[in-house]
């Protein structure tokens, strides 16, 4: 269980000291990447609580998903529309239900727990 | 080994997961921080573009100003030059005038008369008929005058406009100076014109031979006479 934790930290402090400088142009590849991340982060969780999880699709779903709404965002960079806000929101829309899943899921265990 | 692989798989994604957050969020605190920074100095900036507008309207103005005042110099000393090239043909003119006066020496050509009293007199009760008078004289003088003479000076004494010639005897008094024959009266002028002037049938010549008067005359190339001495 530590190994996780130890590469989140390991990231955390990788990402903090690293000097790089993102152009301003690129900033919305950089938060739709995040986005993505979180998004993918969060449903993973859901699959685990709702015992779907497979490393497979997780892993495949968090490297395509970031490079998908990148892809995105350039694309509406290159056409002159914002694109990047409708990754923005399908990827808002599924944090939200997906957080909201897990809060459900996790009410529902401890309504479990204490009728048990 | 799957438990193992699933961990491997979740450390990762987290080390990613744990990069993109934190170079986001270290990003967007730089980024921001700019922005607060331009923010703050927004007001300093847009009061300074102001400054260096109202400074360059200004220099605007400054630069027409500094080029009107140029182009009035530059009138004013065409001006100047055009006074100064006016005040040397007014300094010109007032040489000539005064060479015609006669506050300045004036040499040029001219004619040269000397009249001397008749060589021959038969008797010596009419002598004064045999005599130059001063009525002569002004005679010359008048018709030199009236042929355009610009000086006269009778034996190197020069003709002033209130000069006077009057008769003293056998001398003729000019300006008080006493003259004896034979007297030697210079103009100078065109000497072609003085010439055919006084040499007209009963012109001044005639009338001068008439009264018994020696005259000889004859042009020069160059008569030179002095200045008034005042």
């Amino acid at each position: 269980m530590w190994l996780p934790a130890l590469c989140l930290i390991v990231g955390l402090s990788l990402g903090l000291m690293t000097d790089i400088t993102v152009p301003d142009q690129y900033s919305n590849y950089l938060s739709i990447a995040v986005l993505a991340a979180l998004d993918t982060i969060f449903g993973g969780i859901r699959a685990h609580l709702e015992g779907l999880f497979n490393e497979k699709v997780f892993l495949t779903g968090f490297f395509f998903n970031i490079i998908l709404a990148a892809l995105l965002a350039f694309l509406g960079v290159q056409l002159g529309v914002d694109l990047y806000l409708a990754a923005v929101f399908a990827f808002g829309v599924r944090l939200f239900q997906n957080i909201a899943i897990i809060r459900r899921v996790l009410i529902d265990k401890k309504q479990k727990n204490v009728e048990m | 080994m799957k438990f193992r692989g699933r961990h491997v798989v979740l450390s990762l994604v987290l080390l990613v997961f744990g990069f993109l957050i934190s170079f986001s969020y270290q990003y967007t605190q730089t980024e921001t921080r700019v922005v607060q920074i331009s923010d703050q100095e927004w007001e300093k900036d847009y009061y300074y573009r102001q400054q260096l507008l109202d400074l360059e309207a200004k220099n605007i103005e400054l630069r027409q100003q500094l080029n009107k005042n140029r182009r009035q110099v530059q009138e004013l000393e065409e001006e100047l030059g055009q006074q100064q090239t006016n005040i040397g043909e007014f300094v010109e003119d007032k040489k000539e005038l005064q060479m015609l006066v006669g506050e300045l020496p004036i040499q040029g050509e001219g004619v040269k008369l000397t009249l001397s009293d008749a060589s021959y007199i038969p008797t010596e009760e009419n002598a004064n008929q045999y005599m130059v008078h001063d009525r002569h004289i002004q005679l010359v003088i008048n018709e030199l005058y009236s042929a355009g003479a610009k000086a006269i000076s009778i034996n190197g004494q020069r003709i002033f406009h209130d000069s006077y010639i009057s008769c003293v005897g056998p001398v003729i008094s000019v300006d008080g100076v006493q003259h004896p024959a034979p007297f030697t009266i210079a103009a100078i002028g065109d000497s072609d014109t003085l010439n055919v002037s006084l040499n007209l049938t009963n012109g001044v010549i005639d009338i001068l031979v008439n009264d018994q008067i020696d005259v000889e005359m004859e042009k020069k190339d160059t008569i030179e006479m002095k200045a008034r001495i005042s």
